[in-house]
């Protein structure tokens, strides 16, 4: 009977086997009980019960009750499912749900099987899975197969229609032209199409008409501009110090935005791109303390530049603030953030202070992250931000600055002489007005440096205070100061013809100073708990690729960043491909492929379209990492000609993530001010150099003007062109956002920013009605169309509807705003007789007299500026 | 010109409303046949979203809510929940087993609490001499002292906390709260937030944010310091009729564009939102003035004391802005200001100093105002702390390291039991061992004070039915409702 029962159990299971595969333990249960049951039982130091759950291997060891935990084959006499079965496990949250604990039973009565041999020990951090490491993102980038598709035209297309087929959903009709211009030219500069821009593209049937388009926006300096941007807020730039309320001024960052913008118009490859801010300096063989060379040399000088992207976290080291040492280990822990999400798409810096909750990363691996970084910044030894800013003098300024300097300096001494020569000389009539007693005592004490005055000759000195005449020349004789100070002038002149001295904000190494990385208990520098080495994530690496070996550069610096850097780019690493393109892709589309763009890891969305992103990295990687060609791709794909109509595709799929439509998407921030500038004709094409400054207004506004404000008034005087330059040329101070941006999502960095939010809020419309920016730009548009179309109301409104909306105006539209304009008028101009304006001051010139036509226009270009077909990229 | 009737009739009612509270303008509006909207929008392609009133589900006596989020993490015990055996322990190893947030930083030494506590008003509650104020309306506010989430750090807390699941994205409670039932107010947006001279709490945005609700229910930020809203005046020129003229040129263009767009409902918002601006230009400004208060009620605050001053300044704010027919407006504080890691000495007590007095004269105000009834007062973090110490660099130095398994929070008004206390922490405070009140019964048991049955309370996501209460656990703990 026995071996009757046994065969038939085995031909059950086997017959299972067949029809369903077996259950393992580390894809099926270990989930299961790390949901529930492993943070007491494994994770801690002394599991509970002495029950440790981490490994099948573990449950065959008795309980400290005595209980046999797992018997393979029988469920039943299994004391991890009655325990569960009886309430008493878990303990704490919820419930083991009954399809985990069936999928529990099922494994047992399989036989409680392990995919592969468990490992003989587990070392420090946690135990990574092979389930962990088959997640997807790290896997590597494999060129999937072309979908075949009838009617795709790129391969783009084939990979997206092929998911709505899926769907019974297909791609939107095409856009209409006006439509895809005004979309491709505000996303590739940031900028409205001029409405010769128009003419032109509707005029040229040509076959490559659309790729013309594409190769002139790709080419204007306004692509930089544009798309420098969308890195910049990864990466968290700004023009000040944060963390402290102080939030100094950060004077040199705009060199690093300068060479952003230029990478972008030459399309510098990103593997350059990329090891240039991670590991410059190397690169130029440039130290800390033997950098003049380099920056000489305008390749180097561009690499050194680069650095400052591991610069741009918020650092308080340079103000007072409570604890330096803190200060300083959390610039380094924000600049961590910063990197690992922009390049890695993970959030490594949860495990700062304990291992990762959801991703396979240990303490132990931020740490080793960190030592890449570590010899750059060497909190013990810490260089504040005046001391990260090299002098871009050549060795001939050098000279002559210490030879003109020297001059000076001759000449101070001469005044200083002079000056002694003057004092003594009247101390010589003074004194004669001292008794005569009292005379030679006071000589000496005069003579006497004052810290070796006795206090004799000190009391001596407060009795005939004027008879002193050590200092003061000039209230003894105003003539003979003046004399000296012509003297001194001449040294501040001769100074000021030395050679301007500018500054390049970078990081560099010190030569031979290596500090000890160490993993530091809870992310506390003053706990150090071990020293680690430098390397790569433990889950990136696998035992038969060592991904990077530091080696020292020349220059004397560590070659660890240059390591790490060729690593990311040699075109293996699974992330950064992937998180790159996925970020350009997002920008485009309005939503990334993972829509998630800083977290590839567990916790983030999975990819929409696995393939599409492996096919785009690959692209990417193989066509030498250059970025316009990919945006030329993407721009001309059937994808991005769609329109926005697709009833189908918003009813079944609102948040588009297939892609069978283009989504409608409010300007950014900047886009939005620069094109209200452009379109009004006030905008400054001046690029690069120093940010234009930035005031609170008397309304409590941040503005971009010139600030004359004291402690207790606030005051801003135009700045000229400086105001009226491209939004990313303003200055990004942290505590104070400028409000046209802020109030449209403008990021305020913390120190970066993975993805803006588009709210929908009324302070915005408040701004759009009311805001003096708005107003102003109102009446140069109103202004401009006059000159355009100087005889002709319909003109006119032709033309305002050509530049801002990119059509016609409807008959019915021309209508409407006609008979606003009549209204306006009218009653604009019942307010000023009503309120007439107050006569000059006396000598000032005459106002212009109110002109309510041309206030009534204005008023109209504002509702125009505040509609959504304006606000809206669609 | 049904809309312009409907915006004269509620701006009159709303105009003679004061002091009757969001109750009687619902009853009044529905009397008069304007409130025939159902409780949540229809849902489907061409779903319209609006934020007028809404029906509830069930007579619920909560209509507003006062939320005063203290982020970081309070203690609490050292606040709200006495146990002698940590003073009996003080110092000691802690005999039992403690679920560390993080095991590497595991110190097992108790930390007793360093204040006293001791029992007031009619009810005998304890509380911590901290909270001098609070003490004497104890019998006005309803204890929960096991509260838990069980999720880790602060992150997740305030998620769990604030929208009910534990990644960011999600729409926050406020966003629900309007969702479902709409707003009061045509002049003043109906979820607000107020935000702290020092910056917005860590996790920022996450905390008022719409997630994959319509963006109608966004929380709009009042700004910490005059002027608190920008741009509410007009252009003189403009001013009234012009700036009318605007909005209804703006209007028909909007509308004729976004019948162009169905399904996006971001454009509709927008619309609404130049509607709302229009209303706040004289509204708000009105609304967030406190200097017309009279002299007794901003030294019930504080505002005449520059430790209050600024908390007092915001808790008044908040009041008003519900008495004008906001439903939901939350206070807050800046970064995480109550994560005491270190130094809880001294930095426990000055958060209590700057905020104790204001909180409870919020509830004294409301109760005289007799809006108590109405609105919920609720006082939180995300989490609490553990009972054993951290950062043993000296007593003045020790901290405590977060706690999702038990902590406390108050709550007043809308229904709730009054000079009560519900449920208990183990004898540590370190788990919640009876009438556990996990993040989602909190949430089921406030949408029953509203009138909302959190089950019903749905979003159409994804094809998914989608609320505020994920967990299919999620209950009403009737024991906390009057």
């Amino acid at each position: 009977m026995k071996r009757i029962g046994l065969a038939g159990f085995i031909g059950l299971v086997a017959t299972a086997g067949a029809e369903e595969p077996t259950l393992t333990f580390e894809k099926d249960v270990r989930p299961v009980l790390k949901a529930h049951c492993t943070l007491c039982h494994g994770e801690e130091a002394k599991p509970k019960g002495g029950v440790d759950l981490r490994l099948r291997r573990f449950m065959d060891a008795p309980t400290d009750s005595g209980a046999t935990l797992l018997v393979p084959g029988k469920p039943e006499a299994s004391e991890l499912v009655a325990i569960i079965e009886r309430g008493e496990m878990p303990k704490k949250g919820h419930p083991v749900p009954p399809d985990q604990l069936a999928t529990i039973k099922e494994w047992i009565a399989q036989g409680a099987k392990t995919a592969r041999p468990e490992p003989e020990t587990l070392g420090n951090g946690p135990l990574i899975t092979e389930e962990e490491r088959a997640h997807w993102s790290f896997q590597p980038v494999k060129r999937p197969e072309v979908p075949k598709v009838e009617g795709a035209p790129t391969p783009v297309d084939a990979f997206l229609a092929a998911a709505m087929a899926k769907e019974d959903l297909s791609f939107a009709p095409e856009a209409d032209r006006a439509t895809w211009l005004r979309r491709v030219t505000l996303d590739l500069t940031g900028l409205l199409p001029a409405p010769g821009d128009l003419e032109a593209f509707l005029a040229d049937t040509s076959p490559q008409a659309y790729e013309k388009v594409v190769d002139r926006l790709l080419a204007s300096p306004a692509y930089g501009e544009r798309w420098a941007r969308h890195w910049l807020d990864v990466v968290g730039y700004a023009d000040s110090n944060g963390y402290t309320a102080a939030d100094s001024a950060r004077p040199q960052a705009w060199r690093y935005r300068d060479y952003v913008i230029r990478s972008f118009n030459e399309d510098k490859p990103w593997d350059v791109f990329i090891r240039e801010q991670l590991a410059g300096d190397e690169l130029a063989g440039a130290t800390h303390a033997d950098y003049q060379a380099a920056v000489n040399d305008p390749k180097r000088l561009e690499q050194i530049t680069a650095t400052a992207f591991l610069r741009m976290a918020p650092d308080g080291t340079g103000d007072p603030n409570d604890d330096a040492n803190l200060a300083r280990n959390q610039v380094i822990a924000e600049q961590i953030k910063v990197v690992s999400s922009s390049l890695l798409g993970l959030s490594v810096a949860c495990a700062q202070c304990h291992d990762h909750r959801h991703d396979p990363i240990s303490q132990e691996d931020y740490y080793r992250f960190r030592a890449i970084f570590d010899p750059a910044y060497h909190w013990q030894a810490w260089r504040a931000p005046a001391q990260r800013l090299y002098s871009l003098y050549t060795p001939e300024e050098t000279a002559k600055a210490a030879e003109i300097e020297k001059a000076a300096a001759a000449i101070d001494v001469e005044a200083r002489e002079m000056s002694k020569k003057f004092l003594d000389e009247i101390f010589e009539v003074e004194i004669l007005k001292l008794p005569e007693a009292d005379r030679e005592p006071y000589r000496l004490a005069r003579a006497a440096a004052e810290k070796d005055r006795t206090p004799e000759q000190k009391a001596l000195i407060k009795k005939y205070p004027s008879a002193l005449a050590l200092y003061s020349l000039n209230l003894y004789d105003q003539k003979k100061q003046d004399l000296v100070d012509a003297k001194s002038k001449e040294a501040a002149a001769l100074r000021a013809t030395k050679p301007v001295q500018n500054f390049v904000m970078a990081l560099m190494e010190v030569k031979g100073q290596v500090p000890e990385s160490q993993l530091y208990n809870r992310g506390d520098h003053e706990q150090p708990v071990r020293p680690v080495t430098p390397g790569e994530l433990t889950v990136l690496a696998t035992p038969e690729i060592e991904p990077f070996q530091p080696a020292a550069v020349p220059s004397g610096s560590t070659g660890r960043r240059l390591a790490y850097a060729n690593w990311l780019t040699n075109g293996k690493h699974p992330l950064v491909a992937r998180v790159l393109v996925n970020r350009f892709w997002m920008h485009h589309f309005g939503r990334g492929i993972v829509n998630t763009p800083g977290d590839f890891g567990h916790h983030g969305d999975a990819p929409t379209h696995p393939e599409l992103l492996d096919y785009l990295a690959d692209e990417f990687v193989k066509g030498g990492w250059r970025l316009k060609p990919l945006h030329k791709q993407l721009v001309l794909s059937q994808a991005y000609r769609q329109s926005a109509e697709n009833p189908a595709s918003s009813e079944r799929d609102p948040d588009n993530r297939l892609f069978a439509r283009h989504k409608l998407r409010r300007l950014e921030a900047e886009a939005l001010r620069d094109t209200v500038l452009a379109t009004a004709g006030a905008l400054v094409d001046k690029p690069f150099g120093p940010p234009s400054t930035i005031a609170r207004d008397p309304a409590g506004r941040i503005v971009v003007g010139v600030d004359k404000g004291t402690i207790t008034t606030a005051k801003v005087e135009p700045g000229g062109e400086q105001d009226y330059r491209r939004s990313l040329y303003v200055e990004v101070k942290r505590s104070k956002p400028v409000t046209v941006l802020e109030t449209f999502d403008a990021p305020v960095m913390t120190p970066h920013c993975e993805m803006r939010p588009q709210t929908t809020v009324a302070p915005q419309s408040l701004l759009l009605l009311n805001d003096t920016f708005i107003l102003e730009n109102a009446r140069r548009l109103a202004d401009r169309l006059h000159a355009e179309a100087p005889g002709d109301e319909n003109q006119r409104l032709r033309r305002a509807w050509q530049i801002l909306f990119s059509k016609e105006p409807a008959e019915s539209d021309l209508a409407r705003a006609r008979d606003y304009l009549r209204l306006q008028t009218a009653s604009l101009t019942v307010y000023h007789a009503q309120n007439p304006p107050a006569a000059p001051a006396k000598g000032a010139p005459a106002l212009p007299a109110p002109d309510p036509n041309r206030e009534a226009l204005a008023s109209l270009c504002q509702v125009l500026y505040s509609s959504n077909r304006f606000l809206y990229l669609e | 010109m049904k809309t312009a009737r409907l915006c004269s009739r509620r701006h009159f009612l709303q105009a003679n409303s004061f002091g009757l509270g969001g109750l009687a303008l619902a009853t009044l509006l529905k009397q008069d046949g304007l409130l025939a909207a159902p409780v949540k929008p229809a849902l489907g392609a061409d779903a319209q979203f609006d934020l007028l009133p809404k029906e509830q589900h069930f007579p619920g006596k909560a209509k507003a809510m006062i939320s005063l989020f203290m982020m970081g993490g309070p203690s609490q015990m050292d606040l709200f929940d006495p146990k002698p055996m940590l003073t009996k322990y003080d110092g000691k190893n802690f005999p039992g087993e403690i679920k560390y947030d993080n095991l590497a930083q595991a110190s097992s030494k108790v930390f007793g609490s360093p204040w006293k506590f001791s029992k007031h008003g009619e009810c005998g509650m304890e509380l911590s001499e901290l909270l001098p104020h609070l003490a004497k309306v104890v019998d006005d506010i309803c204890l929960i002292r096991s509260m838990s989430s069980g999720v880790s750090n602060h992150a997740q807390g305030l998620y769990a906390i604030n929208s009910g699941r534990i990644t960011g994205g999600n729409p926050a409670l406020g966003s629900w709260l309007t969702y479902g039932l709409g707003s009061e107010t045509e002049e003043l947006p109906a979820y607000m937030v107020l935000s702290h001279p020092g910056g917005l709490p860590t996790f920022q945005g996450e905390h008022f944010t719409n997630g994959w609700l319509p963006a109608l229910y966004q929380g709009t930020v009042v700004r910490a310091t005059e002027p608190r809203i920008l741009n509410l005046d007009p252009p003189a020129a403009l001013a009234g009729d012009g700036q009318r003229r605007q909005l209804d040129l703006l209007r028909s263009l909007n509308e004729e564009h976004a019948s162009d767009h169905a399904g996006e409902n971001d454009l509709r918002a927008r619309i609404a939102s130049y509607e709302l601006a229009a209303h706040m230009q004289t509204a708000a400004k009105e609304a967030l003035d406190i200097s017309n208060e009279p002299e007794s009620v901003k030294k019930l605050y504080g505002v005449d004391n520059p430790e209050t001053r600024d908390y007092a300044t915001r808790c008044i704010i908040a009041r008003r802005l519900v008495e004008r027919g906001v439903r939901y407006v939350q206070v807050l504080n800046a970064g995480q200001s109550w994560d005491q890691h270190g130094s809880l000495i001294s930095a426990l007590p000055k958060n209590c100093a700057a905020t104790d007095q204001p909180c409870a004269a919020l509830i004294t105000d409301l109760k005289q105002r007799g809006l108590l009834e109405s609105t919920v007062v609720q006082w939180t973090g995300e989490m609490g702390r553990l009972p054993v110490l951290q950062n043993d660099a000296g007593r003045e130095k020790w901290g405590r390291d977060h706690n999702t398994y038990g902590f406390s929070q108050w709550v007043a008004g809308g229904g709730f039991k009054a000079g009560y206390v519900h449920g208990e922490t183990d004898e540590w405070s370190h788990k919640a061992v009876i009438d556990e009140v996990k993040h989602y019964d909190w949430h089921a048991t406030l949408l029953h004070a509203f009138g909302l049955d959190h089950k019903k309370l749905t979003y159409k996501r994804n094809g998914l039915a989608a609320s505020l209460t994920s967990d299919p656990g999620a209950k009403v703990v009737t024991k906390l409702l009057a």
